[in-house]
C-alpha cells in the first residue's frame, strides 16, 4: 500500500518535469486554432491578455519556494501577514497573482494556524480564476504542493475541542482579524479542499481535449496522459490523510465517482479509476465495492474496463492471501458482488470484444480460486457464465490463435493448474461444454494439456463414470472428429499425443478390482473407436492393465470366491482387444501381447488356464505364420516365442509337445540359412530347460544334441565364410553351455571338432596379424615414446656429425612411411632397427 | 478585507456545465489545393472545410472550393459591412506574377502551401469572431457552393 503511494508520488515529480517541456508546445497550440473564439482579439473592447508565464512552472516554483522561506522568516519576526495577503491581490495579471496568493496564503497558515480553514477554502476557490486548462492545472498543482503539510488532519471532534480550548487565546483573536471567525480546521475541511481541487483539475484536464485542432487529437491525448499525474496527486493527498477511515472514505467515494462518471472522458475515467484502486487500502475497497463497480459499469465504452476490474480483483485476491490481513470479511459476498457487477458491465457494453469478456471471467476465476479455494462451485459458476455468454454470442469453433481462443484457453488452464487434480476439474460441470467452443487445433492443445497435467500430478481416476467423462472431454485425442482437417497430423506429434493417452490409461486405477474391470471396459469402449492408427498406441496399455488386474485377482483369491470366473472374463476381454488390434492389420504387437497373455495365464492358475495359455500361444503362432513376412521380424518373433515357451511351466506333455515341435519346425523353416541356424540352436534350449507341468526341466540331451548338430549342418551350408565362422562360434557357445550344464551328449571330441572347423575357417595368413594388432594397439603410445627416446639417447651419447646426419635423414625420410603403412609389424621393425644398426658400430 | 478584494459568492457549477464539450466549436481547414486552367486563366483553388456546433451556422459541416480572389472579396465585404478590424490576407505576391520567370511563379507548390497556411489562419480568425459570424457574406463564403457576388448584404440572426 505504502509502496504504491510512494511510486505515484515520485512519479508525480518526474511527470511534472516532462510536463514542463510539453506545456510550451501546448501553449503554442492553444494560441492558434479556435481559441480565438474564446478571446475576442479583434474587437475594440480587448481584454487585457494574460501575460504568458510561458510554461515555466518549475523555475517559477523554485523562486516561489525561496520567497516562501523568506516570508516565513520575516513573519516569525512579527510582521503582519494579513496585509501582504491583501496586497498581492492587486497584482495585475491573474496567473502570477494567484501564484503569489497561494505562496503568501501558505505563509499565513504557517505563521498562524488558526486561520487555516478559511485560507485554504479561499485559495482553492480563488484558483477558479484561471480556466485555461494547462495554466489552471499547474496552478492547482502548485496549490496542492504548497499545502501538502498544512492540511488539517484531525478528526472532527478533536478539532472542535481544540478550537474550544483556543477560543480565548490571544493568538486566536489575532487570527480572526479578517473575518472574525478563524478555525483550526478538521479532516472535513481537508476533504472538501481536496475534492474541490480534484474536480476542478479533472475539469481542466478533460477540457484540454477540446483545445486546438481536431487533427491533433492523438498528440493532445498524449499530452494529457503526461499530465495525468497532476490530477492523480489529489487522490494521493487524500489517501495520505491519517484520519481518513473507512467510514469517511465511504462518504468521500461517491463524490469522486460522480466526477469520474460524469466527465464522460475515457482517458480520465480509466486513469482515475486505476488510481483509486492503487491509492487507497484494500479494506476501503472491500467496503465500497458495490459503488465502485456500479460506477465501472457506467464508464464510457472506450474505457478499457478490463484493466480496472482485473487490477481490483488482483489486489483483493492478493489481500485475501496476505498473511497480515484478516482475509475477506465474511459479511462481504465478494464473489457474488463481482459476478453480478461484471454481468452488468458486460450487459452495458454490447460492443465489448469477446476476448475482453473472457479476460474478465479469467479475473473472476482467479478471485474465486484465491479467496475461496475450496469453493469449486464458484469456479463452475464462472464457467457457466462463460458458456452462456458464448451461446449468446454464438461463438463456436474459435479459430486457434485468435485472441478469444487464447483467452479461453487461459481461462480453462487456470483450474487445471490450480487444482493439480483432474478429478476436481471434472467436478466442474461446465468445463466440458467450453471445450466444444474451440476448433480442432484448440481442442487438441487443451486436451493434451489436460492429460499432461494429470500425468504430471499422477492423478488416479478411480471410477468408470469419471473415466467416461474425461474421455468424452478429450475425445479429440481418441476418435476422429467431424471438423478434422483433411491433411493428416504430423506423425511425430500424433505419436506423442497417442503416447500420452497410452500413459494416461495407466492412471485409470481403482482400488476395487471389480471397479477396475468396469474402468477397463469403459476405456476400451472409447478407445476401440479410435481407428487403426490410434489403437496401436492405446489398446496395448489396456491389455497390460487387464493382465495386471488378473494378477490382482489372483492375489486376492482368498477374499473373492468368484475370482476364477473373473479372471476368465479378463482373458476373454484381452483376447477380444488383441483381436481388434489384429483387425487393424497389426501383427507384431498382438503377437507380443498374446505371448504376454500366455505367460500371465500360465502363472495365474485358475480353472482351465492351460487351455487359455495354449490358445494364446497358438494364436501367436498363427500370427507368426500368417502375418509376419519380414525375415528379421520372423527371427525376432520365433526367438520370442521360443523364449516364452521356455519360461512357461503350465503345459502338460500333450500341449507342450506340439508347441515345442512347432517351434523347432518353424525355426528350421526360416528363409535364410543363418537365421535357420540361429533359430535351431536357440530351439535346443527348449529341450533342455523347457518346463512341463511338473516344474522339472526336460534335460533331453539327445534332442539338444540333434538340434545343435542340425545347426552345424546348416552353418556348413553357408557360403559366406565370415558369417559361417561367426555361426560356428555361436554354436560353440551353445555347445559349451550345454557341456557345462552336464549334457552327456556333448563331449570333448565334439567341441574339438567344432574348434577345428572354426580355425580352418580363418584365413591363417592374417591370423598372427590379428594377434599382433590387438597386442600392439594397446602398447602403441609406449612404443612411440621409446622409439623417439632411443634416438635422443643415441644423439646425446654418440653425438658425432655422422650420426646427426643420419638421424636427420631418418626422421625426414622414414617417419612419414610409418604413418603411411601404420602397420605394427613394420613399426616393430623400425623401433628395434636403430639399436641393431648402431650398437655394433659404436 | 477591502472592497476591492471582497469575495463574491461563486455560483456552483453543475457537472453538466463542467464537462460538456464547448458550445463554440469551430474549425476551418483550408486544404487540398488544385490548379486549374492554362495560360492567363490559370488559377489555384482550395477546399475550405468547416466543422462547427455554433447555432448561427446553417450547416454543421460543409466543404466548398474557394480561390484567392474569393478570400479577397470576403475581406472587402467584411471591411465594408462589419465593424471589426479585419486581419490582413497573405500578400498578393506581385513579384511572382512578373513575366519571364524561370519557375512557375504563383503556382510553385511551396508558394501554394505558404498561401494555404496564410489563408487558413485568416479564415479561422475571421470566422471565430462573434461579430463576423453574423455577416451574410461570411456564411455564403463558407457554406454556399457558389458565391453570389450580387447578394444583398445583411446580418444573420441566431434563431
Amino acid at each position: 500500500m505504502r509502496n504504491s503511494r510512494a511510486i505515484l508520488d515520485d512519479g508525480g515529480n518526474v511527470a511534472i518535469d516532462s510536463a514542463v517541456v510539453t506545456s510550451r508546445g501546448a501553449g503554442k497550440a492553444a494560441r492558434g486554432g479556435h481559441q480565438s473564439c474564446q478571446e475576442p482579439i479583434l474587437s475594440n473592447e480587448k481584454m487585457p491578455r494574460q501575460r504568458q508565464t510561458n510554461g515555466r512552472p518549475k523555475a517559477c516554483f523554485q523562486h516561489l519556494r525561496h520567497l516562501e522561506l523568506y516570508l516565513v522568516e520575516e513573519f516569525q519576526k512579527g510582521r503582519k501577514v494579513a496585509d501582504l495577503y491583501e496586497l498581492v491581490q492587486y497584482a495585475g495579471n491573474i496567473v502570477p497573482r494567484l501564484y503569489l496568493l497561494i505562496t503568501v496564503g501558505v505563509v499565513y497558515i504557517k505563521s498562524n494556524e488558526l486561520s487555516r480553514k478559511d485560507i485554504l477554502k479561499d485559495l482553492v476557490e480563488m484558483c477558479r480564476g484561471v480556466q485555461h486548462p494547462l495554466r489552471g492545472l499547474f496552478l492547482r498543482n502548485y496549490l496542492l504542493q504548497c499545502t501538502k503539510n498544512v492540511l488539517p488532519d484531525v478528526a472532527d471532534d478533536a478539532s472542535s475541542s481544540a478550537s474550544n480550548q483556543e477560543v480565548w487565546s490571544p493568538k486566536h483573536v489575532e487570527g480572526n482579524e479578517r473575518n472574525g471567525e478563524g478555525e483550526y480546521g478538521s479532516i472535513r475541511d481537508s476533504i472538501d479542499f481536496i475534492l474541490l481541487n480534484f474536480s476542478e483539475m479533472n475539469k481542466l484536464w478533460v477540457r484540454m481535449q477540446h483545445q486546438g485542432h481536431s487533427r491533433d487529437k492523438d498528440k493532445r491525448e498524449q499530452e494529457r496522459r503526461e499530465l495525468r499525474i497532476l490530477v492523480g496527486t489529489n487522490l494521493v493527498r487524500l489517501s495520505q490523510l491519517e484520519t481518513i477511515d473507512v467510514e469517511k472514505y465511504k462518504k468521500v467515494m461517491p463524490g469522486i465517482l460522480e466526477q469520474v462518471v460524469s466527465c464522460r472522458d475515457a482517458i480520465a475515467q480509466e486513469y482515475i479509476m486505476e488510481s483509486i484502486i492503487q491509492v487507497f487500502p484494500d479494506e476501503f475497497h472491500l467496503q465500497t465495492l458495490n459503488g465502485f463497480l456500479r460506477a465501472c459499469a457506467e464508464l464510457q465504452q472506450a474505457v478499457n474496463i478490463n484493466n480496472i476490474i482485473i487490477a481490483l480483483i488482483e489486489r483483493l485476491a492478493h489481500y485475501a492471501q496476505n498473511e497480515e490481513s484478516t482475509g475477506i470479511p465474511a459479511d462481504i459476498p465478494l464473489f457474488d458482488i463481482f459476478t453480478q457487477q461484471i454481468a452488468l458491465i458486460i450487459q452495458n457494453r454490447p460492443d465489448m470484444p469477446a476476448e475482453d469478456i473472457v479476460a474478465l471471467q479469467v479475473a473472476l476465476i482467479k478471485l474465486a480460486l484465491k479467496c475461496y479455494p475450496d469453493r469449486v462451485d464458484y469456479v463452475d459458476k464462472v464457467l457457466e457464465t462463460t458458456v452462456e455468454i458464448f451461446n449468446r454470442l454464438q461463438l463456436e469453433h474459435l479459430k486457434y490463435g485468435t485472441p478469444v481462443s487464447k483467452e479461453l484457453m487461459h481461462l480453462l488452464k487456470i483450474p487445471i493448474d490450480t487444482y493439480h487434480n483432474l478429478l476436481t476439474v471434472l467436478e466442474l460441470k461446465n468445463f466440458g461444454p467450453l471445450f466444444e467452443c474451440f476448433d480442432y487445433h484448440g481442442r487438441k492443445t487443451m486436451s493434451a494439456f489436460l492429460i499432461n497435467s494429470a500425468l504430471e500430478n499422477d492423478t488416479k481416476i478411480p471410477t468408470p463414470d469419471q473415466v467416461d467423462t474425461i474421455l468424452n472431454i478429450v475425445s479429440i485425442l481418441i476418435v476422429d472428429q467431424s471438423d478434422q482437417p483433411d491433411e493428416p497430423d504430423d506423425p511425430e506429434d500424433f505419436a506423442e499425443e497417442q503416447g500420452l493417452m497410452g500413459r494416461f490409461i495407466h492412471l485409470m486405477v481403482s482400488d476395487d478390482p471389480n471397479q477396475q474391470f468396469h474402468i477397463l471396459n469403459t476405456a476400451r469402449k472409447h478407445f476401440s473407436n479410435g481407428g487403426n492408427a490410434r489403437i496401436k498406441y492405446t489398446l496395448p496399455p489396456i491389455v497390460f492393465a487387464a493382465y495386471r488386474l488378473a494378477f490382482l485377482y489372483h492375489s486376492l483369491q482368498n477374499d473373492d470366491e468368484q475370482w476364477e470366473k473373473k479372471c476368465g472374463r479378463i482373458f476373454q476381454f484381452c483376447h477380444q482387444t488383441i483381436g481388434a488390434l489384429i483387425k487393424a492389420e497389426q501383427a507384431e504387437i498382438p503377437l507380443r501381447l498374446f505371448l504376454q497373455g500366455a505367460i500371465a495365464a500360465g502363472k495365474i492358475k485358475y480353472e482351465n488356464y492351460e487351455t487359455v495359455a495354449y490358445e494364446f500361444m497358438s494364436q501367436a503362432f498363427s500370427l507368426y505364420e500368417d502375418e509376419i513376412s519380414d525375415s528379421k521380424a520372423q527371427l525376432a518373433a520365433i526367438t520370442l516365442i521360443i523364449g516364452t515357451l521356455e519360461q512357461m511351466s503350465c503345459f502338460g506333455e500333450e500341449n507342450h509337445e506340439p508347441l515345442r515341435t512347432q517351434c523347432a519346425l518353424a525355426a528350421s523353416k526360416l528363409l535364410k540359412k543363418p537365421d535357420q541356424c540361429r533359430g535351431v540352436s536357440i530351439c535346443s534350449h527348449l529341450f533342455w530347460s523347457g518346463k512341463k507341468e511338473d516344474q522339472e526341466e526336460m534335460h533331453d540331451g539327445k534332442r539338444v544334441a540333434e538340434c545343435l548338430k542340425k545347426g552345424v549342418k546348416i552353418a556348413n551350408q553357408c557360403m559366406d565364410s565370415s558369417v559361417q565362422v561367426q555361426l560356428f562360434v555361436e554354436l560353440l557357445n551353445h555347445y559349451i553351455y550345454f557341456y557345462e550344464k552336464g549334457n552327456d551328449q556333448i563331449t570333448i571330441p565334439v567341441l574339438n571338432q567344432l574348434i577345428t572347423k572354426i580355425l580352418s575357417g580363418f584365413d591363417f595368413f592374417f591370423l598372427p596379424f590379428f594377434f599382433f594388432s590387438s597386442f600392439f594397439s594397446f602398447f602403441l603410445p609406449f612404443f612411440l615414446f621409446f622409439f623417439l627416446f632411443s634416438f635422443f639417447l643415441l644423439f646425446f651419447f654418440f653425438s658425432s656429425f655422422f650420426l646427426f646426419f643420419f638421424l636427420f635423414f631418418f626422421f625426414s625420410f622414414f617417419l612419414p612411411f610409418f604413418f603411411l603403412f601404420s602397420s605394427f609389424s613394420f613399426f616393430l621393425f623400425f623401433f628395434l632397427s636403430p639399436f641393431f644398426f648402431f650398437f655394433p658400430f659404436s | 478585507m477591502s472592497a476591492a478584494t471582497a469575495r463574491i459568492q461563486p455560483k456552483k457549477q453543475t457537472l453538466e456545465d463542467a464537462y460538456s464539450p464547448p458550445a463554440n466549436f469551430l474549425e476551418i481547414d483550408v486544404c487540398n489545393p488544385q490548379t486549374h486552367g492554362v495560360g492567363k486563366k490559370r488559377y489555384t483553388d482550395y477546399e475550405v472545410r468547416m466543422r462547427t456546433n455554433l447555432p448561427v451556422f446553417k450547416l454543421k459541416e460543409s466543404g466548398v472550393r474557394r480561390r484567392y480572389s474569393d478570400f479577397e472579396w470576403l475581406r472587402n465585404e467584411l471591411e465594408r459591412d462589419s465593424k471589426i478590424v479585419v486581419p490582413p490576407l497573405p500578400g498578393k505576391a506581385w513579384e511572382r506574377q512578373l513575366p519571364f520567370r524561370g519557375d512557375d511563379g504563383i503556382f510553385e507548390s511551396e508558394f501554394i502551401e505558404e498561401r494555404r497556411h496564410g489563408l487558413e489562419s485568416f479564415i479561422n480568425r475571421v470566422a471565430g469572431h462573434p461579430l463576423a459570424q453574423n455577416e451574410r457574406s461570411l456564411h455564403m463564403f463558407l457554406q454556399e457552393p457558389v458565391i453570389d457576388k450580387n447578394y444583398v448584404p445583411g446580418k444573420i440572426r441566431t434563431t
